[in-house]
């Protein structure tokens, strides 16, 4: 626990000239969703409205997570400051926990940004769950493993475009800003194994619980995906070659 | 002994052999060199004492328990700056080497102190409020070096610790990694800079392709050599350098780098050498021309060329 502490202090404090404008981005982004896709679909209906808010917020948790993140782990790398981290004295686990608690972090100025604006454009109502807390924190973790896991595992170059990838197909071609019901069914079956989906479900049904209650089945979907992102991390973060 | 390496042999899987039964040792409050080309294998050798790398066969222990088996406490003993520069972001070197050292089990208090001795000891003061961003590459250098010295395991291993580093600092350096050894750290140091590290190492070892080709005392080092002399002279221009043909037989060939002629001659010739030398000089076609014993950086580089080496 002390090492944790210490190790976020020290993430904090290294990523202090770049954390403002990595906040800037990420609130940018965000709102920017909300505003921008509402010029694509200029009648937007309440449903419309209703995925592209929720999306905003899924959305700004993958930027971090998915892109932000690996990006900086390849930047590590290239610099050799990763192998300086792992000749650390301190438990790996810490590590991860420490970087994965900053960047969760990092996400959710954004993401309270584009709700608010997002209520505000479209006069959205809202029944937040209780579980909406847990959801969005699972969300932002599972981005974060499978955005380590992606970035531990790949070279730097390949890492840094796959994130580029990820947030295209996000942003594009997920089920997250709209309905799955509008994707051909090929890819909608693509998406029933990829976590994307599953993301915008739980932020979406915890911020405004559907008449049937808050579906478990993607909460344990993104739970798989997050161990197998965080063990990919882990693995690779002790091996020695 | 601290740190006590065996037969040590490390085959990377595209088949490069880059440590080959490799065996030595380091004592508590013993400095150690680690001298070879680039590509030598000295990185390969620290890694793997650390724990980033696993060895092919051999064994590494710290106080005599085997850290390949439990790399965790290779971890805890072991303190290394690495060859690359620290990763200080935005952070200042002072910030930096206290929370280092703290992270490395120091209390605050301790920490603050070790801090404001390293900074001072380095004469790092002016650039200690300074983010790492800003920070020249010798300044961001010895600041590494203080976050592996800030809270030291039982062996601090430093690569290339004086890369970038002014001449004064360096100094200062090499003062304060005499220091880390008096405090009963052992320490094991990679370095290019043969003629500084021959005033500084207790011991030292030459690596040529993966294996170790000479160990000993820098004194031991140069016995063998104590019969060769070395002279150097400054020709007026570099085609002048190149065309110096001295009259006499020459322990190893000639090397020629720009102006200067460096020879290394058998102690018996050295009249004949220096006469010649101040003919040359009448003549013109030298400026300038001294004569010494030979030192390690001769016996490194003789070792190294009859290897074929690429130093």
């Amino acid at each position: 626990m002390r090492s944790y502490l210490l190790l976020v202090y020290w993430t904090l404090l290294r990523l202090r000239s770049t954390l403002p404008l990595l906040l800037f981005l990420q609130t940018l982004i965000s709102v920017g969703i909300v505003v921008g896709f509402s010029f694509l679909v200029p009648q937007a209906d309440a449903v419309t409205g209703f995925y592209l808010s929720t999306g905003a917020v899924t959305i700004g948790l993958i930027t971090v997570g998915m892109v932000a993140a690996p990006q900086l782990v390849a930047q590590q790398k290239l610099t050799g400051a990763f192998d300086h981290q792992r000749a650390l004295p301190v438990p790996r686990m810490a590590m991860l926990a420490a970087d994965a608690s900053v960047w969760v972090a990092l996400a959710l100025p954004g993401l309270a940004a584009a709700l608010g604006v997002a209520a505000l454009r479209f006069g959205l109502s809202l029944t937040l769950s209780p579980l909406v807390v847990p959801a969005i924190l699972l969300v932002a973790l599972c981005s974060v493993a499978i955005g380590y896991g992606l970035a531990y595992a790949t070279k730097p170059e390949v890492s840094t475009m796959l994130s580029q990838v990820i947030l295209f197909v996000a942003l594009m071609f997920a089920p997250i800003n709209f309905p799955a019901e509008r994707l051909p069914r090929w890819l909608a079956t693509v998406h029933e194994w990829l976590p994307f989906g599953y993301m915008a479900q739980v932020v979406r049904e915890t911020v405004n619980v559907p008449a049937g209650g808050v579906d478990p089945f993607p909460f344990a979907v993104l739970a798989l995906w997050c161990v197998a992102g965080l063990s990919i991390t882990y693995r690779v973060m002790t091996r020695r070659v | 002994m601290v740190l006590r390496i065996e037969h040590l042999t490390k085959v990377y899987r595209k088949g490069v052999r880059a440590n080959d039964d490799v065996t030595l040792d380091v004592a508590e409050g013993e400095v150690f060199g680690l001298l070879g080309h680039n590509g030598a294998g000295k990185t390969t050798l620290l890694h793997q004492v650390i724990g980033l790398t696993k060895p092919t066969s051999g064994s590494i222990t710290i106080d005599g328990r085997d850290v390949v088996a439990h790399p965790a406490h290779a971890r805890q003993a072991c303190s290394l700056q690495p060859q690359s520069q620290a990763p200080l972001g935005g952070m200042t070197p002072r910030q930096a080497i206290e929370l280092m050292a703290r992270i490395r089990g120091a209390g605050r208090g301790q920490a603050r102190q070790r801090t404001a001795e390293l900074i001072a000891g380095l004469d790092l003061e002016p650039w200690a409020a300074t983010s790492g961003e800003r920070l020249s590459g010798g300044v961001q250098r010895l600041t590494a070096f203080c976050l592996a010295a800030a809270e030291p395991g039982r062996v601090v291993m430093l690569d290339e610790p004086t890369n970038d580093v002014d001449p004064v600092r360096r100094r200062l350096l090499w003062r304060q990694i005499r220091a880390l050894a008096d405090a009963g750290s052992a320490v094991l140091l990679v370095t290019h800079g043969v003629a500084e590290a021959e005033r500084v190492v207790d011991r030292l070892a030459i690596l040529q392709h993966g294996r170790i080709v000479a160990e000993g005392t820098p004194a031991r080092l140069r016995g063998s050599h104590d019969d060769q002399l070395r002279l150097e002279l400054h020709a007026v221009s570099d085609a002048t350098a190149a065309q110096l043909q001295p009259p006499f037989a020459t322990a190893r060939p000639a090397v020629v780098a720009g102006l200067r002629l460096s020879l290394t001659i058998e102690a018996r010739e050295a009249a004949g050498a220096l006469s010649w030398a101040q003919h040359e000089r009448v003549a013109g076609r030298v400026d300038e021309f001294s004569l010494n014993p030979a030192r390690l950086e001769d016996v490194y580089i003789g070792l190294v060329s009859e290897g074929g080496g690429d130093a």
